[in-house]
């Protein structure tokens, strides 16, 4: 058993490619996607601005919208079309139109209209847009309701009471700031990190035979496949468990994401993740014995992770069958598992069944042992 | 050597390609079934584009006509439906942490008095933001009831005489919100080109590197040259090479860019000459990209390993998801290495929003001169092989 592990590390010191899939990577992936949403929102995202009235109404409303975090008015253009062409040219994500007339219009109440075009081909400049372009227009319209009631002698209570009679409390839970970055980085970084764990795992296993060192490595364990498979699997399984807790530790402790639920739910569901994506890759490289082909399962199944874990468009907008196709794929079990017992503050067992699945997919090889021992010692590798 | 000879070689080294792909499962997988089941399977993941009935728990302490008013809007509303209502916060939480809504919309027992004493009244939304969609669903469909809802009560206090009267007195400032690309705000409209274009880059490195493992593995005995420099016959491997992938890549692209649209009924505002005109340098720098690539690789199957995660890394450097001019200095520069980038960003430009070449002409100039560097990148990878064989066979004889 020693010697098993010994020589494990051994491999998994020699070839490069291990240390860079298992370390570099990850850690690499870990700072790309912390760091690339840094600010959590997007912010100055430039925008245009048509103004056919030209009133200092207008261009104080040109001035507010430039001051709002997300937006940046940066170009001025004569017609719609000028615009249209500026947003298919890249240059700027959506643009407002003040008509000839509206600030004469407002002021002898002839109820004038401005109009906010944004594009939803970058869906959430455009979303972000459409929303602080919304809060430029109540507020708009707002001033001038306040400086009538003003006028009139009303108090600053009555005026909100009159302008705003039922007022929107919105409570964002966890995540207060409604930062991108919590919310995706700890998605996609563990899925990556699983995606690796697949590859790794089949790929090491299918090396044996590829490099016909499996002889050497039965014989080692006695001819007990059980036993060949968990030594080589522990040495892999600390290493990686190592670089996720490391990337938790960057994502939770350095950057401060919220995890209300605790480091030992956190610790937990690691272990989970790991044990559970070493076991799917097992099992397909025990039912699928071509290394290539596994390995291209396995980087099919990876890279459908990313989209079947129902973050960014959810599980249940999806057809019915793929909704219980979801429950194929580990990091859904993940996700939901951090979304209420991590993020939120739920007991386990509302993610009884989640976590029964995880520990489901490290069962996996069980089935495979023995299938797998006949295809190490009767087929060759054929390139 | 006639000039015959040259492309009697390169005609050679194209058809041993093919031979080589069509013997090898492992690349047909990657050059063939990838480009054309992926984009079926993305397509029917986001085939519904939004969320619809997004499940919203009701905790209502104010039992007034107001507040059923106010939830009855709510509950009509496409985005939202109110799934259970619960007599207590603390309830409706754990309704929650089973999963049966993703968000609570609570009206506190002071929610009609207020508004009858002519103070401000208060409707709180509580989200589960482990779901960015639900929660803008939930918040837009609430801030949209709460704006209508106030503007009837103001009517109200108003009593002006005619309905007129009352659109100034409530709105002195008429707003308009035009979408004007993607007009729905679909998921899949908005991804799905992104995904399309790059799924073809990743193919193809994925397919290249994989024969080049094999041919490495093999130590290169098709690259030996045969009564020639070795330099033409580097020029001669790589353009019999270059034209067996861009072949069987033409016809994914016009798969993936002309016949997955149609078939999901995406957007798709493709004028086909600029689309020809835009994706063949696309695809020409894809295959001096992917043969460079390919020189990285040491056994066939390590290639899997380095270039399958970098697809989400790369769309995310296209500028899609996060906008592009949100993306720190240092990835937008290691992003402009890799031809998706470019051509990712001028695709959805001539997909969902119709822009001319003329509008990509930024993108279409860089794939350009991405093609002319890796050209010669790939060149100097091929006449390397060439020199490796040529000295393995003078070693042996």
């Amino acid at each position: 058993m020693k010697a098993l592990i010994a020589r494990e590390i051994r491999l998994l010191l020699h070839h490069p490619i291990y240390v860079i899939c298992m370390v570099v990577l990850p850690l690499f992936i870990t700072v790309f996607f912390t760091s690339i949403m840094n600010s959590g929102q997007p912010v100055n995202m430039p925008i245009g601005v048509i103004d056919n009235d030209n009133t200092s109404t207008t261009r104080k409303l040109t001035r507010l919208i430039d001051a709002f975090q997300s937006a940046e008015v940066v170009e001025h253009y004569n017609n719609i079309a000028d615009a249209r062409k500026a947003v298919q040219r890249n240059e700027i994500y959506g643009f407002i139109l003040f008509p000839e007339g509206m600030t004469q219009k407002m002021i002898s109440g002839r109820q004038p209209r401005m109009s906010v075009y944004f594009s939803n081909a970058t869906l959430l400049a455009g979303s972000l847009l459409y929303k602080e372009m919304k809060t430029m227009c109540t507020l708009g319209n707002a001033a001038v309701g306040q400086a009538t009631m003003t006028a009139r002698g009303a108090t600053p209570q009555q005026t909100m009471a009159f302008l705003q009679p039922i007022k929107l409390d919105t409570h964002n839970i966890g995540n207060p700031w409604v930062s991108y970055n919590i919310y995706l980085s700890v998605m996609l970084i563990p899925t990556c990190i699983m995606l690796f764990i697949f590859l790794l795992t089949a790929y090491s296993l299918g090396a044996e035979q590829k490099f016909g060192t499996y002889k050497q490595w039965l014989e080692m364990a006695d001819g007990n496949m059980l036993k060949a498979l968990y030594s080589k699997l522990i040495p892999q399984a600390c290493v990686h468990l190592i670089i996720l807790y490391a990337c938790f530790l960057y994502i939770f402790g350095i950057l401060h994401f919220p995890a209300p639920g605790g480091i030992g739910r956190l610790m937990l569901l690691g272990l989970l993740v790991v044990i559970a994506a070493q076991g799917f890759g097992v099992f397909l490289y025990g039912a699928i014995p071509s290394m290539r082909m596994s390995m291209s399962i396995c980087s099919l199944w990876g890279v459908l992770n990313f989209s079947m874990v129902g973050t960014a468009f959810p599980i249940f907008a999806m057809d019915a069958p793929l909704q219980t196709l979801s429950w194929l794929f580990p990091m859904r079990h993940y996700y939901l598992i951090y979304q209420l017992c991590i993020f939120n503050t739920y007991p386990l067992a509302n993610v009884m069944t989640s976590i029964i699945a995880l520990i489901c997919f490290a069962l996996l090889p069980l089935l495979v042992v023995r299938r797998m021992k006949k295809t190490y010692n009767n087929f060759e590798y054929i390139p | 050597m006639r000039p015959i000879n040259y492309i009697t070689t390169a005609a050679d080294a194209w058809y041993n390609e093919i031979k080589a792909i069509l013997k090898d499962e492992g690349v047909l997988l990657f050059f063939v079934f990838l480009p054309i089941a992926y984009p079926i399977l993305y397509s029917w993941i986001y085939n519904n584009e939004v969320a619809r009935e997004v499940p919203v728990i009701l905790v209502d302490d104010s039992h007034s006509t107001l507040s059923r008013d106010f939830a009855k809007m709510f509950d009509a509303s496409p985005e939202v439906s109110i799934a259970l209502q619960c007599n207590s916060i603390k309830e409706a939480k754990e309704a929650i942490g089973r999963s049966e809504g993703y968000g609570i919309i609570y009206f506190p027992e002071d929610f009609d008095k207020k508004v009858g004493r002519m103070e401000q009244s208060h409707v709180s939304v509580y989200c589960d933001m482990s779901y960015m969609l639900t929660y803008k669903a939930i918040l837009v469909t609430a801030n949209l009831v709460s704006i209508e809802l106030g503007t009837k009560i103001q009517e109200q206090r108003l009593g002006n005489t005619t309905a007129r009267q009352d659109e100034v007195s409530t709105h002195p400032l008429e707003f308009e919100e035009v979408p004007i690309f993607n007009v729905t705000g679909g998921y899949g409209n908005f991804i799905l080109p992104a995904v399309l274009v790059l799924i073809i880059q990743q193919a193809m490195i994925l397919g290249v590197g994989m024969i080049a493992g094999t041919e490495r593995e093999r130590k290169y005995v098709n690259y030996k040259a045969r009564n020639c420099h070795s330099i033409t016959q580097a020029i001669n491997l790589l353009f019999g090479k270059s034209l067996c992938y861009l072949m069987i890549f033409s016809v994914m692209l016009a798969w993936i860019t002309l016949a997955v649209p149609r078939f999901f009924g995406f957007v798709s505002m493709v004028h086909g000459w600029d689309l020809l005109q835009f994706f063949t340098p696309y695809l020409l720098s894809c295959v001096f990209f992917s043969i460079i690539i390919s020189e990285m690789v040491r056994y066939r199957e390590s290639v899997m390993l380095v270039v399958v995660f970098t697809s989400v890394p790369l769309l995310f450097m296209t500028g899609v998801s996060w906008p592009q001019t949100a993306i720190p200095g240092v990835w937008q520069g290691l992003s402009s290495i890799f031809p998706s980038t470019f051509a990712v960003r001028g695709f959805i430009r001539i997909s969902s929003m119709g822009a001319l070449l003329s509008d990509v002409a930024e993108e279409y100039r860089i794939l350009w001169t991405q093609t002319s560097i890796y050209v010669l990148l790939a060149l100097f990878v091929m006449w390397r092989r060439v020199q490796f064989t040529n000295e393995q066979t003078s070693q042996s004889e």
